[in-house]
């Protein structure tokens, strides 16, 4: 099965994450919020998949274009 | 008696047949086993792009019976050497078109071709003509080129051949294999629209390899993905050579025909408006929450009438041509949705491009604003965002149009002024639900008091920075001339604009801003 990588889109600390492994989403769906300027941000997956790994937990610092999660699509 | 008859004199049938003769192995462009594989894979030659784009019988063309000068042996084997040139009309509008023609040599670059599209150009420039670019190229035509004499005879003849002075408006389409001069009028022009599939580079992944060793296939070297996301030499990125020439034409129906006029006006379609009842509903309860400014901006702008430019390149901010009441507008609006409206270098350099193209064609330009400030950090200043900011401060303040923002919801520091505050607008509206200050509330409370949401008093400093943030301080200073109910921004720009119609010069700016270079 394909995989694909979901990355952050802008830099910021991980506020929420609101999907769980084993999860399926639609493309389009909401994964988690990343917090930046003041601003809750979030981080879209731009396929459907079953989320199979998060690569970042609640609190974390991450960068733009950073990988936050893994997708079995 | 001696005839004087010349040996050369040939009779008018023979003459017309002749003519016929040439004329049809022009029309025939090149190989037609390479036609036929085109045309099995749905792409158009060139000359069914011309026909495509033009308005039936519009086409006159220029040199059709032009050929390799360079080359004797290639006479031939080059119709119309590769370039086809003409003027033809779009919903009755003049233009002038260059179709480059792969079929032939590649539409490989040589001397015949240059002075056509020197031609073309020289005639689009003095008579206001649209130019259009239907580009794929190989480049260079070898071995025309190679050499001294190649060069010296072959390159740098014409001292305007890559001027941009904005006279009339530029599209390009960029629709196969796209080297060299073909990618030079891509970049110059003011909207290129690239057919997926396409790719658009400096030299091909060959010469690439031989160059620098990098292998590289031709879709990461200049792929529709690149270009439309990355570098944002693709205004619009679509599946077929169709779509292509359909943005083409939209793009230009926004536009005057060159500098010295107006743009044209249409009739506002009815249903334009209806949604602006529940606008308000578009704009979340919460502060801290994003949205889609795509969808007020729809509300907003005559129906059907947003045509977004570089969608997937500096998201944060949307960049469309539009009309309101018919009439052409600009729209810059912060998008909260990407990166919450922060501007990062590709918005910058987005925006300043677009108030370049539409202070250069006379179209007014309209800011909505919701933004918490430039991106900042390391990643934002190695891609030098200081100079991007300012570069675009100097295009907005030497602009000549009319310009009106309106604050939805933020508007921070010196992305306040980049938006178009104070007088940065011929006016500044604002949304009841505007705030405006050097900084979040949450960052201005530690920055001036010291404290984080966790000491005491936090919450009392940042309840008062919050309340001095709205919209009513600016209102009372006149910074903001006018505080609008959401449900009463179209007629408010509709109004306004015309208030601000350059009347004095029958909607003609100044163009200050004509020779700013073109890709950033």
């Amino acid at each position: 099965m394909a995989t694909c990588e979901v990355k952050a889109d802008v830099t910021g600390s991980v506020w929420k994450i609101v999907t769980a492994i084993g999860q399926k989403v639609d493309a389009g769906d909401t994964i988690m919020i990343v917090e930046s300027m003041k601003m809750e941000i979030p981080v879209i997956a731009e396929e459907g998949g079953t989320i199979r790994e998060f690569r970042i937990a609640e609190g974390d610092s991450v960068a733009e274009g950073q990988t936050v999660a893994i997708l079995e699509t | 008696m001696t005839s004087t008859r010349s040996p050369h004199t040939v009779s008018v049938d023979t003459a017309l047949a002749e003519y016929e003769t040439r004329r049809r192995r022009a029309l025939a462009m090149g190989d037609a086993a390479k036609l036929a594989r085109r045309s099995e894979a749905g792409i158009l030659n060139a000359r069914e792009r011309i026909a495509y784009l033009c308005d039936d019988g519009s086409f006159v063309e220029s040199g059709l019976f032009g050929t390799s000068a360079s080359n004797p042996d290639d006479r031939d084997k080059t119709p119309a050497d590769g370039k086809i040139a003409g003027f033809g009309r779009i919903d009755g509008r003049d233009l002038a078109i260059a179709a480059n023609d792969f079929t032939v040599m590649g539409a490989s670059s040589s001397a015949t071709n240059g002075r056509k599209l020197g031609h073309l150009k020289r005639v689009a420039t003095a008579r206001g003509l649209p130019m259009v670019f239907l580009g794929e190229s190989s480049g260079a035509r070898m071995p025309d080129h190679m050499g001294a004499r190649g060069m010296a005879t072959l390159l740098g003849n014409d001292p305007t051949q890559y001027q941009r002075m904005r006279e009339t408006p530029w599209a390009s389409a960029t629709l196969g294999m796209s080297f060299g001069s073909s990618t030079w009028y891509a970049v110059l022009s003011d909207f290129n629209v690239m057919r997926k599939g396409a790719v658009l580079a400096v030299s091909s992944p060959l010469l690439a390899s031989l160059a620098i060793r990098e292998d590289v296939d031709a879709e990461q070297l200049g792929g529709a993905s690149l270009h439309g996301e990355v570098t944002g030499f693709a205004d619009l990125v679509v599946d077929t050579d169709e779509q292509a020439l359909d943005a083409i034409r939209r793009f230009l129906d926004y536009l005057p025909s060159h500098c010295m006029e107006a743009p044209p006006r249409r009739l506002a379609p009815a249903g334009s408006g209806d949604d602006m009842a529940s606008i308000a509903s578009l704009l979340p309860a919460s502060r801290t929450q994003v949205y889609d400014v795509r969808r007020i901006v729809r509300a907003i702008v005559d129906r059907d009438s947003l045509f977004e430019l570089k969608a997937r390149f500096g998201k944060a901010i949307v960049t469309a041509l539009a009309r309101l009441d018919g009439r052409t507008v600009g729209i810059i609006a912060s998008n909260p949705l990407v990166k919450g409206g922060a501007i990062d270098a590709d918005a910058c350099d987005k925006v300043t491009s677009f108030i370049v193209l539409c202070d250069s064609f006379n179209v007014p330009l309209v800011m909505l604003v919701d933004t918490p400030g430039f991106a900042i950090g390391t990643d934002a200043e190695r891609k030098r965002v200081p100079g991007k900011i300012m570069n675009w401060m100097n295009a907005l303040q030497l602009v000549t149009v009319p310009k009106i923002s309106i604050i939805l919801r933020k508007t921070y520091g010196q992305a306040y002024l980049n938006m178009g505050g104070g007088r940065n607008s011929d006016e500044v509206a604002a949304w009841p639900t505007a705030e405006i200050s050097f900084m979040d509330p949450q960052f201005g409370v530690r920055v001036v008091h010291g404290k984080t949401p966790n000491d005491e008093g936090f919450d009392e400093l940042f309840a008062r920075m919050d309340r001095d943030s709205a919209v009513w301080d600016a209102a009372s200073a006149y910074a903001v001339q006018s505080v609008i109910r959401p449900q009463d921004t179209r007629d408010y720009l509709i109004r306004t604009l015309d208030v601000h119609r350059m009347r004095m010069t029958n909607g003609i700016g100044q163009h200050l801003l004509r020779a700013w270079p073109t890709s950033y």
